[in-house]
């Protein structure tokens, strides 16, 4: 059963892993600006891989992942005639699944994050990719820590489903100890306290990271070293710009 | 090291026949004017005059819908690179816009070194240099959220000018502080007036318009109804719009 708890966090961790980065990815995606000046080309093409993106979305949200599952692996056996084995299915099939909830996650995670910002970073001369990447997926990453953390936890409980493919994951192996010794009761109860300490050791572990990126909640004023620092060592980093601009290169 | 260094017009940047519309509602009507090279400008007038907006267009925050702007001689509006011109026309906003999950030093360093690709020391160098021109320097471990809205206003002008914009615009950047905060803000943009930075300062705050501006502009409803010399538009307005409008700031 160990062992059996140990696939299905395997499972479970790998799944969201993937699954957010499939969710950053899409709602990435699905988030770029058009702009009027933009090629035909462009926009077409943005077009219909948007609408692929929702179609994905719309589905892998709206259908239960033990549907899913048995739709993807039988229908990978039978119309390609390929057997994904149990660790590739169950990577697949929650990734996949994670990966449509996070899309609408991380959406609403950029969204989250001010418009003045945006603005803020167009203002220096950012492109849009460049502003995604230094300031708003950060601020968005940790705004939605928390769903990613129920991400998590829902996925170290619906592994389970998994079983119905054949894979050998904690619900799957407990049901085989039950079924050999007879012990339906004492094994489930110890099945429970192993979710449960999976579950809990999660949400400990999501919060404390969480608070490692709020960073500091005081900052320490700058030491009257740097400053030194400042005044001391720059007089004018950029001379010459300062020069063709008749700016003074004195500033205090 | 610019397509923009070839100056042919007389101002550093010429606005001709600007027109902005939203939907059916025609903000901005056939503007008209030049900014030459080193001039301060301050813009006034009435709450929903325009300002902003056409603050926004020169910064390609907005597409105006008609009209021409030159930057040293060329259209903006065909230019395709649009991130670059912005990093040369740099804007404050009222709402300060930093970035949150960033430093007052980190949101000093991002734009120089991802858009004007400078090393990280040379970027921290010349960043501690502006925020010690704007007296935030004991405040560089500071994330926007820890600072108040004159440190944060502070914070984004350093911003703003490690980017060495050859103009800035400020839209209303006092209007959103607490009073004993403003002089603190317009003591820097002052100084960075006598250093001869080209500005464009939308504000409601007259005496400093008079005693910093080169030219004043006073807009009503879409239009440039009056523009002039500090001296002409304070002590000697022609039109009765500019002397009505003017007349509500007597305090001065
Ligand atoms: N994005 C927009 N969509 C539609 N209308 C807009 C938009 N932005 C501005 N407007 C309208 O344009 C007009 C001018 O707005 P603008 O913000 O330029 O005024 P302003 O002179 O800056 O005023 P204030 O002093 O209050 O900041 C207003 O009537 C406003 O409702
Ligand atoms: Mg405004």
């Amino acid at each position: 059963m160990a062992k059996g708890a140990g696939t299905t966090l395997v499972i479970a961790i790998v799944g969201t892993v993937i699954g957010c980065i499939i969710g950053f990815i899409v709602g990435l995606i699905q988030t770029i600006p058009v702009n009027q000046n933009d090629s035909v080309g462009k926009k077409i093409l943005l077009k219909i891989v948007n609408i692929i993106l929702k179609i994905y979305v719309e589905v892998f949200r709206g259908t239960p992942m033990m549907v899913q599952a048995m739709f993807l692996y039988y229908g990978a056996m039978i119309l390609f005639n390929i057997n994904m084995g149990m660790w590739t299915a169950a990577f697949f099939i929650v990734s996949i699944n994670t990966g449509a909830y996070m899309a609408e996650t991380v959406r609403g995670g950029i969204f989250s994050v001010p418009l003045s910002q945006t603005e803020g970073a167009k203002a220096i001369g950012m492109t849009h990719f460049q502003t995604m990447v230094n300031v708003i997926l950060p601020q968005a990453l940790r705004n939605i820590m928390p769903q990613i953390g129920n991400n998590l936890i829902i996925n170290i409980k619906d592994t389970c489903v998994l079983s119905c493919i054949g894979c050998v994951e904690l619900f799957f192996t407990s049901k085989s100890v039950a079924g050999t010794y007879y012990t339906y009761f004492e094994t489930f109860t110890i099945t429970m306290a192993m979710y449960l300490i999976m579950t809990l050791f999660f949400s400990w572990l999501l919060r404390f990271v969480e608070k490692k990126m709020d960073g500091p909640a005081e900052y320490d004023l700058a030491t009257t070293d740097t400053l030194a620092y400042t005044s001391g060592t720059l007089t004018s980093p950029a001379k010459e710009h300062v020069d063709d601009r008749g700016l003074s290169d004195r500033h205090e | 090291m610019s397509n923009y260094d070839s100056n042919s017009g007389n101002g550093i940047i010429e606005i001709k026949h600007l027109g902005k519309v939203f939907g059916k509602h025609e903000v901005l009507k056939d503007i008209n004017f030049s900014i030459k090279e080193g001039d301060v400008t301050c813009i006034i007038g009435a709450s929903g005059s325009g300002k902003s907006t056409m603050l926004r267009c020169i910064n390609l925050l907005e597409t105006p819908t008609s009209g021409e702007i030159l930057f040293k001689g060329k259209d903006i509006l065909k230019e395709k690179n649009v991130a670059a011109y912005r990093a040369k026309v740099g804007m404050c906003f009222q709402s300060f816009n930093l970035f949150s999950n960033m430093t007052a030093l980190k949101n000093c360093m991002v734009g120089p070194m991802k858009v004007l690709k400078k090393s990280k020391e040379e970027a921290e160098k010349e960043a501690l240099f502006y925020l010690d021109k704007v007296g935030m320097s004991p405040y560089i471990k500071a994330k926007p959220k820890q600072l108040s809205g004159g440190q944060q206003q502070r914070v984004a002008i350093a911003r703003a000018l490690a980017m060495h914009p050859d103009v800035l615009l400020f839209d209303e950047p006092t209007s959103a502080l607490d009073p004993q905060m403003v002089g603190d803000v317009l003591e820097v943009m002052k100084k960075l007036a006598s250093e001869g930075l080209t500005m464009i300062i939308v504000t409601h705050e007259m005496a400093f318009a008079r005693d910093v501006s080169d030219r004043v502009v006073y807009m009503q409803d879409g239009i440039i109804w009056e523009e002039g010399t500090p001296e002409e538009i304070f002590g000697n307005p022609t039109k009765p719009e500019t002397r009505d409008f003017l007349s509500r700031f007597r305090n001065m």
